[in-house]
């Protein structure tokens, strides 16, 4: 309906060619271009907002898996993110695991944790789920900041960065080859997944559980992949986090407020469209980034964009894109077929 | 050691009583609209702080306060429903994607009320000194008078709330609303109208609640994001959407917490709450007193 309609508005003639060639190639082209980024950045501030910003899109696209795709109500996703990020932190700093074995194992740890939050989901619709993960996001933090070994309300510290051979990868803007490889990644499983029986399954629940589950969809375990699947994107972003240069992590960091801002990306962007939530993402950073000096008024802005987006624009940018490439491919085809009468309804 | 928990079992209930007037607003909301108000425990910071500011810069006495704090708040309610929610609410509440969308709403809402009371009123905790007089001594236990105080207010409440559905015809309009808003449209009721009412009622319960916990809690902007999950887990426990079954919800978890403060650990007395209500949910997702059928109110 909304999230599958074409990637990027490229040209037909380029889109004709591109459906000849393997689908990761255009992801190849994408990852290539964005190689050379760091070089054309003024300096590592810059360079670490933008891998806040591709951190920022693993976790949209994630959540959007279980809200808008699977239709889950779920508040709590940045708790999955702690999770990971502690999870992370401990295995690195405590067992001394490098980061690429950390990473993945944290997305384990947040997928069984994502699992957990699935299951009420079984039992639980709307508000009442939105409830169960709300509650289980504040209990995560409250358990984080109360826990000496977590470092408590001090803040967890002396992360190492990830190694590549003898390189530690602990500038800003090495760590941009880590981040943003994963960042399209994640972005090309989402397709992958949104394409495949899966993602049909998500939408079929998102439409009608009742329908769905009458037509042979397994739905408690659709539910739970979905929470899982979301788990390991908010476990790779948590990880990611956590290893990034200054190697710190605080409770702090996972309040409602950032459970907000990370809501506004998806809403923002548009729940269920896949590009709307990167967009999302990174104009959401980039604002949150230009509006530091204004705490206060920043979160007031942020929670009244919320509203207003959902009450005026239900469907988010994604829709307006959605229905800007709607109706432009409608007036090319209207064009060629009414040639004579473009004097008519030339507009 | 009875002692120790005779006197947590009092704090826990009348801690209880509170949670179970913000519990009773979540309920009456989703009974009446089919909506979770997600920005319910900003109300009750909003209730507290008008409280504070009629109580020091007014200089009223404690139950004018209390009165005028309820009226004031249940005013704002109706608008913040008025203006923000109906757009959302005309379009169907429940729990498909315009429940979603209000739940989403409800979020943005409360960041937005919680940022305008920091503009306003600061980060700073407030302390609301309300001189109520010696604690009673019973046997070796020593209650205070603002626990006695939010016990028979709490209960006065209740009871007036319990009233007013039963006895009045207003009561009725609700309890029709609530039970099927077609019907009740064909019969006369004037619907917008009663639930602008259920609204401000239920916000009137929160405001009464944030003002009665004043006294023994600080007023501080913080105030409203611990109660919502509490409420919630309250409303939960007993029921949702059941109002009697609100009131046991409040009163279970505040013992809860009490019991689980004082004998496990006081450093994740938040977590007990959501633990309640995790294991009800788990169990028996209607709730104590909730059924099955969506008979409500």
């Amino acid at each position: 309906m909304t999230a599958d309609s074409a990637p990027l508005p490229i040209a037909a003639g380029v889109r004709a060619r591109l459906a000849q060639v393997h689908p990761i190639v255009p992801w190849l082209l994408v990852l290539l271009a964005l190689l050379p980024l760091p070089l054309v950045l003024p300096n590592a501030y810059t360079q670490y907002v933008v891998n806040v910003m591709a951190i920022n899109v693993i976790l949209a696209v994630g959540l959007n898996i279980v809200k808008g795709f699977a239709g889950q109500v779920t508040v709590g996703h940045i708790a999955l993110m702690a999770i990971g990020a502690y999870a992370s932190a401990v295995l690195s700093t405590k067992l001394g695991l490098p980061f690429w074995a950390a990473m993945p194992a944290a997305m384990l740890v947040a997928a069984a944790a994502g699992a957990m939050v699935g299951i009420p989901s079984l039992r639980l619709e709307g508000a009442y789920l939105a409830l169960a993960t709300l509650g289980l996001a504040e209990s995560v933090r409250i358990f984080i900041s109360g826990t000496e070994w977590l470092g408590a309300a001090i803040g967890f510290e002396g992360i190492p960065p990830p190694y590549l051979g003898p390189w530690a990868l602990d500038s800003h803007y090495a760590y941009y080859y880590v981040a943003m490889p994963l960042a399209l990644l994640g972005l090309y499983f989402s397709f992958s997944i949104l394409r495949s029986d899966i993602g049909r399954a998500f939408k079929s629940i998102r439409e009608d559980a009742l329908a769905a589950a009458a037509s042979g969809v397994n739905v408690p375990k659709y539910k739970v992949i979905a929470f899982v699947i979301s788990a390991l994107y908010a476990g790779c972003a948590g990880s990611l986090q956590a290893h990034m240069a200054p190697g710190f992590l605080h409770p702090n960091n996972y309040t409602i407020t950032e459970m907000i801002t990370l809501l506004l990306m998806v809403v923002f962007g548009g729940i269920g469209h896949i590009w709307g939530g990167v967009i999302g993402a990174i104009l959401v950073t980039i604002i949150d980034d230009l509006t530091r000096d204004y705490y206060e008024y920043r979160m007031m802005m942020f929670g009244a964009v919320i509203v207003l987006v959902v009450i005026f624009m239900p469907r988010g940018l994604g829709g307006i894109i959605d229905d800007f490439l709607v109706r432009r491919r409608f007036n090319v085809l209207r064009g060629a077929r009414q040639t004579p009468r473009t004097d008519v309804h030339a507009a | 050691m009875i002692d120790y928990a005779i006197d947590l079992c009092i704090i826990g209930l009348s801690v209880g009583m509170v949670y179970a007037l913000v519990a009773l607003g979540i309920s009456l909301i989703f009974s009446g609209l089919d909506i979770v108000h997600f920005a319910h425990g900003e109300i009750y910071m909003i209730g507290a702080f008008i409280g504070l500011m009629l109580f020091q810069k007014l200089a009223l006495p404690y139950v004018p306060t209390l009165l005028l704090a309820v009226i004031l708040t249940g005013f704002v309610g109706v608008f913040i429903e008025r203006v923000f929610y109906r757009r959302l609410t005309r379009a169907g509440g429940g729990y498909t994607v315009a429940g979603m969308g209000m739940v989403i709403v409800g979020f943005g809402m409360s960041i937005v009320l919680q940022n305008v009371a920091f503009l306003i009123w600061g980060p700073k905790p407030f302390p609301f000194p309300v001189p109520f007089g010696r604690p009673i001594e019973l046997g070796n236990l020593a209650l205070p008078m603002s626990y006695v105080w939010i016990v028979v207010t709490a209960l006065t409440l209740m009871a007036a709330l319990h009233l007013v559905l039963r006895k009045t015809m207003i009561g009725l309009a609700i309890r029709a609303v609530a039970h099927n808003k077609d019907i009740a449209y064909l019969s006369g009721v004037n619907v917008p109208l009663m639930i602008s009412t259920i609204f401000g009622i239920a916000c009137a319960l929160g405001a009464a609640a944030g003002v009665l916990i004043a006294p023994i809690n600080y007023v501080q902007v913080q105030m409203g994001v611990g109660i919502l999950i509490k409420a919630f887990a309250a409303a939960v426990v007993g029921g949702f959407g059941s109002l009697p079954g609100a009131v046991l919800g409040g009163l279970l978890v505040g013992v809860v917490e009490s019991l689980g403060a004082g004998f496990i650990s006081g450093t994740y007395k938040d977590i007990y709450a959501f633990v309640l209500l995790i294991v009800v949910l788990m169990v028996k997702p209607s709730g104590i007193l909730g059924v099955a059928a969506k008979v409500k109110a």
